[in-house]
């Protein structure tokens, strides 16, 4: 300290003094004294709007004791041959209609109920499913991502198929059923802007002849908003499938596989969600678009899409 | 030396004198009433903090917007995405003044006038109230009602909800202070 300059001892006087003044200022003082409540690791909310962005699942659940009753549709193709003003481009046709329900059992878990029609011969299908949110986004990336896992069992009540090489040529209960796992990997970069990661696993009792039991897939996902209440959505599913299954059933029956494609317009209005929107895929139930979408957005065998969303509480606080 | 060490001495015996004569609330609760035919939305925070200058009557209040709770879930999801806009502005404020003349130390029953801005949304407006003071052995509690139209603070209701959400809200404001001490 003995060889502290002088003017050291001065800028440290005024430094003191100059804090000594400030704190008579009243607001400043006041300000400072309320220490700003400190979020601390606040979790990320409305990643996505809605529980499904077209054809696949997105990470968020249904809040607890809230119902939220969901219908889809999809139309015929719009263009191709079987497309065109003809079949007023799709609108005479449905591939798939959904029906389905899901109760907040708690934030973070979710049960649904749905019957779907079913885009194949595999049809009138009932899906009983479960979501849980196993980890939540935060605000200062202290988790960068959230974790949501779903699982499903979808159960077939169509009449048993005479044909032996059919998908639906039943013969137990057993046969009917279908499974569905996925991990929903999703983040929301910005406002505005948020994506989806799903590795999915299919496993069907029953397929066709020399089709597969057990498929991976990976979906992925996005929608960024164009207004407050308005997104642009889309998704997409790459099945891994086996080569040699897949050249055999190409060759059988001439029918080619796709990889599902959707993009789409998400309107919100509190309370409502409302999706437009064009996919290849003609089935609706994650059992079926992903392992079964025969086909093409290059052959103009896309379709209109929407699904209408409505939100029911019953929260009674 | 001997002079930092003086110096050091009064600059903090200013700054605790200073301090005595705040008095803060880290639990005021601040609440929000909508009411239409159709809906009726209420939201509340139980965690915003206030603090009172009992020399000059100064007052704050601040409120982290995600704070407020809703009966529907769904709803504090839309109020802090679409209406509130959180992310941008996360917090709402008062800064204000008592302008009737009181005296803190005195135990008793007051109705002040009390004016200041209040900034909601980015929005910052000038506004008026009434305070209810109750002190009671040096224990301040105020309470104030008043009414805001949503539409000052540009939030913006679409016509499709237009009529679950009312044009003005009602406020209640509600804080127990406690003497601050270093």
């Amino acid at each position: 300290m003995r060889l502290t300059p002088l003017y050291l001892k001065i800028l440290l006087l005024s430094l003191l003094a100059t804090i000594t003044l400030s704190s008579f200022g009243q607001d400043d003082l006041e300000k400072a004294l309320l220490t700003a409540p400190s979020p601390g690791h606040q979790k990320v909310t409305a990643t996505f709007k809605s529980t499904k962005l077209i054809n696949g699942h997105t990470n968020e659940t249904i809040y607890k004791n809230e119902l939220d009753f969901k219908v889809d549709h999809r139309f015929g193709d719009i263009a191709g041959s079987q497309g065109g003003i003809k079949q007023f481009f799709g609108l005479d046709n449905s591939t798939d209609i959904r029906i389905g329900f899901e109760y907040g059992i708690s934030d973070r878990l979710s049960i649904g109920l749905a019957r779907a029609k079913g885009a194949t011969n595999v049809q009138q299908l009932y899906e009983g499913s479960i979501k849980y949110r196993l980890l939540e986004q935060t605000t200062d990336d202290y988790i960068p991502v959230a974790l949501t896992l779903f699982g499903s069992n979808t159960i077939a009540a169509v009449s048993a198929s005479e044909d032996p090489a059919s998908a639906a040529a039943y013969h137990s209960f057993k046969d009917r059923m279908n499974y569905v796992s996925q991990l929903i990997i999703a983040r929301k970069f910005t406002e505005g802007i948020s994506f989806t990661l799903t590795p999915s696993y299919i496993h069907r009792n029953l397929t066709a002849f020399r089709d597969q039991n057990d498929l991976f897939a990976l979906g992925a996902g996005a929608r960024a908003k164009i207004s407050k209440r308005m997104a642009v959505v889309v998704d997409y599913f790459i099945p891994f499938r086996n080569s040699a299954d897949k050249a055999y059933l190409e060759g059988i029956n001439g029918t080619k596989f796709y990889n599902p494609l959707g993009v789409g317009l998400e309107m919100e209005t509190g309370g409502h969600i409302f999706h437009l929107n064009f996919t290849n895929a003609a089935a609706i139930e994650e059992m079926q678009f992903i392992p079964q979408t025969t086909s093409s957005w290059l052959k103009g065998q896309y379709r209109w899409g929407f699904s209408i969303s409505r939100r029911f509480s019953f929260n009674k606080k | 030396m001997k002079t930092i060490y003086f110096i050091l001495l009064i600059s903090f015996a200013g700054l605790s004198a200073k301090a005595q004569s705040i008095a803060v609330s880290k639990n005021a609760s601040i609440s929000f009433f909508s009411s239409t035919v159709v809906e009726d939305i209420e939201g509340k925070s139980n965690t915003a903090n206030s603090a009172l200058d009992l020399k000059t009557g100064n007052i704050i209040f601040k409120v982290m917007n995600t704070s407020f709770q809703f009966k529907k879930k769904l709803m504090q999801e839309h109020f802090n995405e679409n209406y509130m806009e959180s992310n941008t502005y996360p917090f709402s404020e008062f800064k204000g003044k008592i302008i009737d003349p009181v005296d803190f130390n005195k135990d008793g029953n007051y109705t002040l006038s009390v004016e200041g801005t209040l900034n909601i949304h980015g929005v910052t407006k000038t506004c008026q109230s009434k305070v209810n003071l109750v002190i009671d052995k040096g224990i301040i509690s105020a309470k104030s009602v008043f009414r805001i139209k949503i539409a000052d603070y540009k939030i913006k209701v679409p016509s499709i909800v237009f009529k679950n959400v009312a044009e003005s809200v009602e406020v209640r404001v509600s804080a127990v202070y406690q003497p601050k001490t270093i």
